[in-house]
């Protein structure tokens, strides 16, 4: 081993100890129980329902990786030109409210969700609708439970992108006659794409594996996967199934992060120099 | 001269309790290259601003060719601008830089095509279309950013100190290039620097600002020549000023006392004073010769240090009375023993000394 390796050798036994090791305990799993073979993964693969918890896994994840973006990106570029006295405040409350406990957060959403929470008591009395929207337990309340934790994931790295970008640029390209709809299409959405390749990919693998909020908000109709990877360990126990579940899970958040690397690498955002 | 092409009404900007331009009223007819010069602070830069749309005089109206701007936002005022920093498209090239403008103008892509051409050659860039802005140096990148800021024919195109990023021998150079690109297209150009060098080189007229007000304009040979005030005096090229008490004015020429005792008459008054006023005398550190000439003034002198700068020497001297004396003769017109310290007399020409109230 050459010598200036020797200072990495205990990160290197910490990684392989605690990281490689498991993956490679939960590959053997998927492939040796309950017997020898690939029978756990033909069965995933080969499943209606199972490949429906995929699909709704990736819908999801979509979903709430679309809406965090469209709601972050206001939010980050308040953030990028305000005072900055201000904008440490703003990020306080941000960051603060990552701090909190999840499960508190997500008992939250169900209170003000649920048929008779604040949010349909309120439009029913000012008589908005008649009858209660279904806001929990489907699609809607999964998203919005999950955008709200996923936000501080996709605003950090934005604002760090956004700052960097010359507010010159874009007087500049007023003057040069750009409405302030094609200033942010032609020149602020593609300066500022690293910074939501980075959150967005972050926010989707995040959802992919997501547990809590989608067990509490969601419905029955669309479990997502690691519902059902705890679903098969702990009820089913069923550590073969669970395993290749989880592997798969893995296999393809490393392909989403190639790609991205790929993508990102490969762009021209030699803005800094 | 009937309508003015560009007007700059009663001008005002203030930002709270600070204004940073009081009263700026100017008139610009098409064609012509104008600086605003003045010390940083000056308002020049706020004033090119409100030109631009970025931001909203607090009184007065800026007219092209009549019609107020005021109203008209920022990307439809068909205005090319330069700017201090680099403010290239980071991710677009060269070529995609100078085509924005006519992209979002609309503008047929054969047009779009053989306009960038055009403004490549214009600017000596044509090697470099496909170069991204990071790939370019200071000097290139303010080049592509003026070939993009004509690229759409703006009437006016607005320059708000473009080379004070780059070092000396490429300002010189850049300059140079922007001389030509006015006299090629014929652009009217408004154009900000604090260094007077760069006015004095450039503009056909300069405004020289103060604190929110425009002190005087004028070509930079009335500027240099004829200073209306001894602000002026003191920013455009170096000047001596001297203690004076002021005798009669005839003419306007008047006849001042030194500190010294010794009075000199034929200096031009700026303003009237009255006898025994206290005033200042300004004296170019080139006006002063060391021979006597048939109508030159004198002046006693201690010379504390000599330097050679070339063309020119540099004599540092002190009045009797202990005022500091700037004084550059050319090196011809000097023999080596002139040049050890000494008590000594030196010439200037009163008519190019200028008379203001102290």
């Amino acid at each position: 081993m050459p010598a200036g390796l020797n200072g990495l050798l205990p990160a290197l036994v910490l990684i392989v100890l605690f990281f490689v090791v498991p993956v490679l305990a939960l590959l053997l799993r998927s492939v040796t129980e309950p017997e020898p073979g690939l029978q756990n993964y033909a069965a995933l693969l080969g499943d209606g329902t199972y490949a429906r918890v995929f699909f709704n896994t990736f819908l999801v994840a979509s979903v709430v990786t679309i809406v965090t973006v469209l709601v972050a990106f206001p939010v980050a570029w308040m953030l990028a030109i305000m005072p900055s006295a201000l904008a440490s405040i703003v990020f306080g409350v941000i960051i603060l409210s990552m701090w909190t406990n999840l499960l508190t957060r997500t008992y939250a959403w169900m209170v003000l969700l649920q048929r008779t929470g604040v949010i349909n008591r309120t439009l029913m009395a000012a008589g908005i609708i008649d009858q209660p929207l279904p806001l929990i337990n489907n699609l809607t309340g999964v998203t919005i439970g999950m955008v709200y934790i996923m936000l501080p994931f996709m605003i950090l790295p934005l604002v760090g992108t956004l700052r960097a970008i010359d507010p010159m640029t874009l007087r500049a390209a007023a003057l040069c006659g750009a409405s302030p709809f094609q200033a942010f299409r032609r020149i602020l959405l593609p300066l500022s794409l690293p910074g939501v390749a980075a959150g967005g990919l972050m926010v989707f693998v995040m959802s992919l594996g997501y547990f809590v909020t989608p067990a509490l908000l969601g419905g029955t109709s669309n479990m997502m996967l690691a519902e059902m990877i705890a679903q098969m360990i702990q009820s089913l126990l069923n550590w073969g199934l669970g395993s290749a579940a989880a592997f798969i899970l893995l296999v393809v958040t490393m392909a989403l992060y190639a790609l991205q690397l790929r993508l990102v690498g490969a762009r021209r955002i030699s803005g800094g120099a | 001269m009937t309508q003015p092409f560009l007007s700059i009404r009663n001008l005002r900007k203030a930002f709270g309790a600070i204004t940073a331009v009081h009263d700026v009223t100017l008139d610009i007819p098409k064609g012509e290259f104008l600086t605003f010069l003045g010390p940083s602070g000056s308002g020049k830069s706020t004033t090119l601003y409100a030109i631009a749309g970025f931001q909203d005089p607090s009184s007065g109206d800026v007219e092209l060719e009549g019609r107020s701007l005021l109203a008209v936002p920022s990307h439809r005022r068909n205005i090319g601008m330069v700017f201090q920093r680099y403010t290239l498209f980071p991710h677009l090239t060269v070529a995609e830089n100078v085509a924005f403008p006519l992209r979002v103008r609309r503008r047929p892509e054969a047009e779009v095509k053989k306009k960038v051409a055009d403004m490549l050659a214009l600017v000596r860039l044509e090697s470099f279309a496909q170069r991204l802005p990071g790939a370019l140096s200071g000097g290139q990148q303010q080049r592509v950013a003026l070939a993009r800021a004509l690229a759409y024919d703006p009437p006016i195109l607005l320059m708000d100190e473009p080379l004070s990023a780059l070092d000396k021998k490429l300002r010189e150079e850049i300059q140079g290039e922007i001389r030509r690109i006015h006299r090629e297209t014929g652009v009217t150009i408004l154009y900000v620097t604090h260094d007077q060098e760069e006015a004095l080189h450039l503009s056909d007229r300069i405004a020289l600002f103060r604190d929110g007000r425009i002190e005087q304009t004028g070509s930079g040979e009335d500027l240099y020549l004829r200073p209306a005030t001894d602000f002026v005096a003191g920013f455009i090229g170096n000047s001596n000023f001297l203690a004076a008490e002021h005798l009669d004015t005839k003419d306007g020429t008047a006849t001042i006392r030194l500190a010294d005792g010794s009075v000199v008459s034929g200096v031009r008054a700026n303003g009237t004073f009255g006898k025994g006023q206290k005033t200042r005398l300004m004296i170019r550190p080139e006006a002063f010769g060391m021979v006597r000439r048939p109508a030159s003034a004198e002046l006693n002198v201690e010379i504390v240090d000599v330097a050679f700068y070339g063309e020119r020497r540099r004599i540092v001297a002190r009045t009797a009375g202990g005022e500091g004396v700037d004084i550059r003769p050319t090196s011809a017109a000097m023999q080596l023993q002139d040049l050890t310290p000494c008590s000594r007399q030196v010439f200037f020409d009163p008519t190019a000394a200028f008379l203001f109230p102290a």
